[in-house]
């Protein structure tokens, strides 16, 4: 894991959560992850000295029905502090690049065949790309129907199924590096009414990634978000096992939601344990913790069809635009997730 | 001005909804932003005394998300996802269940996705079979069923009416019915019209619940638009002007029929045409405060669980308190909040 690093070293710094990612660099891939794992399934005594800085130790009323929580070690009692921090994005970049190298696969190596592809081949090829469309009338209803078509003046549906139907490559090439490839709010209202049953939602998601898989996307704003996309929900679902984690959508990060809401932002974690859902405990529900055996299980799904192909694909990307930029990948990170 | 909704002779779709024996899947969303809303799918259950089960016991779950907000958000692979769902329908045929209940709309829609896929691609079974076995030693077994847990709170609307609720949709000092605006999630009767309960045009698991326990169902113009949660508009936050925009729509077009609440099935409408409300008077001017609450918890608080304690209601950004003075549920509003600032 170590070897394009010669200068990694095992030494692991004991204040890695205030170390910019420039510092993470010299260290070895597999003292990082290993790093990571220990810090976060150190229980919060322990985790204040090397972690640094005070933990949220607002302790919940637990109902009187729910388990004790389950042992520390098993259930990552240090998440919460690790999520979506800088430390966390570079120990995930390192870890999927060795499960792509160590799992390899048949559809990882397919996406990876897949991009050197014409995108007519891929239309004709990818699961989804190659039952999503059958034909077109022209009637227009997808675009009558759309939300998106209604917001960006710009958008329009049909135009994205005629240039699928076309078979020309430039056209195509086109669509993938346009901004409009990326206003479908994937709602499916364009999908009852289409007299060819077209699945105009399942064509665009393929297309978009494709897009990713070539570097297209980095030609629109909207693209470039997909880095921001892959640490938010790939980040969540490689190291919590759900696309969302309750502590994303904090009251800073979500001002529209009003007051209220960061009212209740303020004593969230006693609020959902109230009502029996498990913040950061082990559970069933809302916030819960999966023992260590599930989140195996889950990347193992996720590494065998393939999506390790894209992800790495996007850290190469991003990586190569930082570079190009003259800025870290951090400061990269930050500019496409509020970019737009 | 018309107020209410029933299917043109012919046109009601109807779904074979089984009776008992589910296995729950979770929702992020839900789990994040309403997380009162998700446990009260499993007390309901109880209460009609249905055997039901979730991934593992709680120290040991086994539950993970079906990938839908990545698999839309397009980070994941339709492969990956049907691998990660095929694990789950896997471990409940382990543990004995055969019919998948989904808290969420689009988890429903992707389960049911990957039923059609191994309809329409000859041979994905046992590919996907394969997989599965090299990932985790698992096999696939399809499902007999795969609803969402409203299918289930429709079918038994009228023993919970009946037999359970302590109250009805109906303002206690009048007498009128209440007038409630349903909002069908678009992972529910858009993708999949013929699973859901009367198809996109005429969905009647809101409106079947609405009727079953006192209330008035609302049609308005954009009855059907989408809330606009729409992944990456909604959680890219420089993207959520759209989520916004939808949410103002839905909001102007139904507020001449001056609803009482809005119900839901769907996660993210539950949340973006309930805390959007208070952007969207911001933005307009225009004070709604429309209750938005989902069916679970409409159930919960007609039962006459706690609205704090069980329910959750404090999680929303529109005070629900205002509609349970007009049904007459008590509450005690020192329960709100833990801390002293609300």
């Amino acid at each position: 894991m170590s070897k394009e690093n010669p200068e990694a070293t095992t030494k692991v710094p004991d204040d890695l959560l205030a170390k910019e990612h420039e510092e993470l660099i010299p260290i070895a891939d597999d003292a990082l992850v290993a790093a990571y794992e220990c810090l976060r399934d150190q229980d919060d005594a322990e985790s204040q000295g090397p972690m640094g800085g005070d933990l949220n130790s607002h302790e919940p009323p637990g109902p009187a029905d729910q388990d004790p929580p389950a042992s520390p070690g098993r259930t990552y009692p240090n998440i919460r502090r690790l999520h979506g921090t800088p430390f966390e994005r570079e120990k995930d970049r390192r870890e999927t690049r060795a499960w792509a190298e160590r799992c390899g696969g048949e559809m990882q190596e397919w996406y990876e065949v897949a991009r050197t592809k014409p995108c007519t081949w891929w239309l004709e090829n990818h699961l989804v790309a190659r039952h999503s469309l059958d034909g077109c009338i022209a009637c227009g209803v997808c675009t009558s129907l759309c939300p998106a078509a209604e917001y960006y003046e710009e958008y329009d549906p049909r135009v994205i199924i005629d240039t699928a139907l076309s078979n020309d490559e430039a056209r195509l090439v086109d669509l993938l590096k346009s901004e409009t490839l990326w206003y479908c709010g994937q709602c499916g209202s364009c999908k009852p009414k289409c007299p060819r049953e077209n699945n105009l939602m399942g064509l665009i998601s393929s297309l978009r990634f494709l897009a990713q898989l070539k570097g297209y996307h980095l030609c629109s704003v909207r693209g470039r978000q997909q880095y921001a996309a892959r640490h938010l929900w790939g980040g969540n679902l490689w190291n919590r096992a759900c696309s969302l984690y309750f502590r994303n959508v904090d009251a800073e990060s979500h001002a529209d939601f009003g007051p209220r809401y960061a009212q209740y932002q303020s004593e969230v974690e006693p609020q959902m344990t109230r009502v029996g859902a498990n913040p950061d405990t082990a559970g069933q529900f809302g916030g819960r913790k999966v023992p260590p055996e599930t989140l195996e299980e889950l990347r193992r799904c996720v590494a065998g069809g393939g999506t390790l192909a894209l992800w790495n694909r996007l850290e190469e990307q991003a990586l190569e635009e930082a570079r190009r930029l003259g800025i870290s990948i951090e400061e990269y990170f930050e500019r496409v997730r509020s970019e737009g | 001005m018309r107020t209410t909704i029933t299917a043109p002779a012919g046109e009601a779709a109807s779904k074979e909804i089984p009776e008992n024996d589910f296995f729950l899947t979770p929702s992020c969303v839900l789990g994040a932003l309403n997380p009162g809303t998700e446990v009260l799918i499993s007390r309901i259950y109880d209460l009609l005394g249905l055997r039901w089960t979730a991934a593992g016991n709680r120290p040991d779950s086994q539950c993970t998300c079906c990938t839908g907000i990545a698999s839309h958000g397009d980070v994941m692979s339709m492969e990956s996802t049907l691998l990660v769902v095929a694990r789950l329908w896997s471990i409940a045929a382990q543990m004995g269940f055969e019919n998948i209940t989904t808290a969420c709309v689009t988890s429903f829609a992707i389960h049911t996705e990957c039923l059609e896929m191994y309809q329409h691609e000859p041979g994905l079974d046992k590919r996907v079979d394969r997989w599965l076995q090299e990932a985790c030693g698992r096999r696939l077994q399809i499902p007999r069923h795969v609803v969402h847990a409203s299918d289930i709170v429709y079918r038994y609307r009228q023993a919970l009416g009946q037999e359970f609720m302590r109250y009805r949709l109906v303002e206690k000092r009048t007498g009128r019915p209440l007038r409630i605006v349903d909002h069908v999630g678009c992972h529910y009767a858009k993708v999949f019209p013929e699973k859901s309960v009367g198809g996109s045009d005429w969905c009647e698991v809101l409106t079947g619940m609405i009727r079953a326990w006192g209330g008035e169902t609302v049609d308005y113009p954009e009855r059907n638009h989408c809330c606009g949660m729409g992944f990456r508009q909604c959680m890219i936050r420089p993207n959520r002007g759209y989520t916004l925009a939808c949410v103002l729509k839905k909001l102007e077009s139904m507020e001449p029929w001056k609803p009482d609440a809005i119900l839901t099935n769907c996660p993210g409408c539950n949340v973006f045409l309930d805390k959007e409300q208070w952007a969207a008077k911001e933005l307009s001017g225009t004070t709604y405060d429309i209750p938005t609450l989902s069916y679970t918890e409409l159930v919960g608080l007609l039962l006459g669980w706690d609205p704090y304690e069980v329910v959750g209601i404090q999680a929303h950004t529109v005070p629900v308190e205002p509609l349970l003075d007009k049904i007459g549920i008590a509450y005690d509003k020192s329960k709100e909040w833990f801390s002293r600032h609300g």
